[in-house]
Parts: structure tokens; sequence; C-alpha cells
């Protein structure tokens, strides 16, 4: 009752800040939920159409970088595939660098249809299919057992039901099977975070998100082996990127689509609080040369879907070798 | 055509230009409040470096008055 009331109040004082937003229903039950996704679907958008595109070109570089490093992991599995379903392809990072000699096809999928667009078939060296659907309902758009290969480059993060969309993705996979995938992790844009944090508190005396909660190794394999993927691989890397000033770099996640959208977040910070982050960031963490870094922290991993036909630990005591003798 | 990187340039924004302010025309300011936070940042509270702010916020308004 009280808590309507109060909703009430606030959509009646506030309309135009909920304008941008989903509704949520607090009282429904479900996945907790940590991130506004209309919201975030919309700065993709937009993202995807500054300047017809150039500046999202522009900003490309750590995702080309983290396709560029999950290719090398790929073209581990000897395997040559059918189809590969990349979620959350973005413009197609990752399935740009794919060749017919790994799959015939990709399949991407991505909310945003400004951005699943962006870029023309041609820059793509195998064909190419696009599907605009949202990635935490993978399952009304995919078949189950249908899949051989899953990966995702740098989307998960924004995802509200993390282990619900693992569970989704090793559905769609057929046995034997394959996930790929990178995330940020939980060390991303620390500085960022820590200049804003300390800004806030000594500014206005308390602290709000701007920056994501963000996944680390350890729950990354514990969620996997949740989703009831086996033969896991999880490891971490990292790419710090060097800014002129902290602008520039909140310019960059702008045109990346990686703005806040955090639910409950402020939709805008006071200019001073901006220039004391600006100060603490450079004195905090900047480098000689005046320029500042920014850390990306990425968590790389590979699962595959249970099968008879996959190599099984032998039973306790079967080994006929004494490793006596071999150390 | 969209705009040029040069035609940008000329076209500032408010908060562009406030940016630069803050990074490089009140770079003294700014770094003394920042080794301010520096020096207590692990028990920062607010106006814990009011003074350094003041003298930071102080060169932003005057050169943002000025064109």
């Amino acid at each position: 009752m009280s808590s309507s009331a109060t909703l009430r109040q606030v959509l009646r004082a506030r309309p135009f800040a909920l304008l941008s937003s989903s509704p949520i229903n607090i009282g429904s039950v479900g996945p907790y939920q940590v991130f506004d996704r209309h919201a975030k679907r919309l700065q993709k958008d937009r993202s995807a159409l500054r300047e017809g595109g150039a500046r999202s070109r522009t900003v490309d570089y750590v995702r080309d970088e983290v396709a560029d490093r999950m290719i090398e992991r790929m073209v581990d599995i000897k395997r040559k595939f059918k189809s590969v379903l990349d979620v959350g392809s973005g413009s197609g990072h990752f399935s740009k660098l794919l060749e017919p000699e790994t799959t015939q096809k990709v399949v991407m999928l991505d909310s945003s249809k400004e951005l699943l667009h962006r870029d023309p078939d041609d820059a793509f060296e195998v064909e190419v299919e696009r599907i605009h659907a949202d990635e935490e309902s993978l399952l009304s758009v995919v078949e189950p057992n249908s899949q051989e290969a899953v990966v995702s480059c740098l989307s998960l993060h924004w995802v509200n039901d993390l282990p619900g969309v693992l569970v989704q993705i090793k559905e769609t996979l057929q046995p034997d099977g394959v996930f790929l995938g990178a995330l940020f992790g939980g060390d991303t844009l620390f500085e960022l975070r820590t200049a804003l944090q300390l800004a806030e508190m000594e500014r206005e005396g308390g602290i709000s998100p701007h920056i994501s909660p963000m996944t680390d190794s350890r729950d990354m394999s514990n969620l996997l082996g949740r989703a009831g993927f086996t033969l896991l691989t999880v490891d971490v890397d990292e790419v710090k990127v060097a800014y002129p000033s902290m602008w520039e770099l909140m310019d960059d996640l702008r045109d990346m689509g990686e703005s806040n959208a955090v639910i409950g977040r402020r939709n805008y910070i006071h200019r001073n609080t901006l220039a004391a982050a600006s100060a603490i960031y450079k004195e905090l963490h900047g480098h000689e040369d005046g320029s500042v870094p920014a850390t990306f922290q990425i968590i790389y991993v590979i699962g595959w879907k249970p099968s008879p036909k996959q190599p099984k630990p032998l039973e306790r005591g079967t080994g006929e070798t004494n490793l006596k003798e071999v150390l | 055509m969209h705009p040029s990187t040069s035609q940008a340039a000329t076209t500032l924004t408010p908060l562009r230009r406030f940016a630069t302010h803050t990074t490089t025309t009140c770079s003294v300011q700014a770094s003394a409040y920042g080794k301010c936070i520096l020096a207590t940042y692990t028990d920062v509270r607010k106006d814990a470096c009011k003074e350094e702010f003041a003298k930071f916020g102080a060169c932003l308004r005057e050169a943002m008055k000025r064109k």
C-alpha cells in the first residue's frame, strides 16, 4: 500500500525522468532487476546513429581487441561449424573475424536494431543472418538443441539474469556444443569508479551507482557449472587504454553505448562533481605523461554441453602406470 | 554529411569547454585538489577539501566567463 502510494507520488512529481525507462513492476516475482534494459537499448540505438555511425566505429577499439583475442580461442577448437550463433553481437565485432574455415554461417542476435544493422553484409567473410531480439529471452527465438556453437563477446554484462541466460544458452546448444564467451570483469573501470565515488563523497556527502556491478572469474565458473556446462575453461585478461583525461573516456563510453543503465541511477551528475572527479582521476591514477588509464578486465569462458561422446575421467583405481616411476 | 572534427572543434558545447578548463586552464588548482583528496582518501568526508575545491571552482567560473 504505502510503497504504491509513494510510487504514485514519484510518478506525479517526475514524469519526465520516467519517460525513457521501462515500467518496472516492484511487486512482481522474478529475477532481480539491476539494469534498465529499455534504457540500454535506447543508448545502443543512439550510439549507432550518432554522426551516421562514425562515432560508434571510432570507439570499436575495445571490442575489436577483445574479439581478436577471443577468435584465437575459437580457432583452437578443431571443428568446422555449419552455423555459429553470436548472442549480443552488437555490430558484429566478433562475427566479422570468423573465417570460412571455421564456419559457413553466423547468426547475429542483438537487442539493438540500429547496432545490429550498422555494418553491411560485405564486411563479413561468411554468410550473415541477423535476428533482432532480446538476449534475455533467447529461447523464444532460438530452438532448443539447435546450435553447434554459441558465442557472446562483451554483451552479457548488461543482462539482469545471468544464470538464466547461461541456462538458455546451454539449452539452445546441441549435445557436445560449445559456448565461448567474453565478459567484462569486476575490475573494469575501477579508476573511474573510485574517482567518481571519492568526488561524490567529498562534494555531495554520498555516493550513487555510476559503474555497473560486474561478475568475477570465480562467479563465472560457478555459474557455468550451475547452468550445466562441462569441461570449463575460465581465464582473465586485461585491456588497458590511455586517455587524455576522464572526459574523453566518458565520451567514448557513451559512444560505445556503455553509459550507465543501472536501475535507480541518477540521471545527471553535477558539474562540480565531474570536475572534482576529473582532478581526482588524474592525481590518483594518472600517468606521468599526463594521460589517464582505464582498465577493462575481460573474463573469457569456454563451456561444453554434456554429451556421452565427450572424454570423461577414468574410474578411480583404473590407472595402470605407477606415478612413482614417472616422476 | 555530418560535421567533421574540425567543424565540431569550433562549436564546442559548454560542457566540452568546461572539460578543457578542468584539465588545462585550471590544472594547477585541479592538481592541488586532487593531492588533498589523495592525502585523505581512506577517510574522505563531505567538504574534506573544501578550500582546495573553492579555488578550483573559482578558477573554472572565471575561465567559463571568458569566451
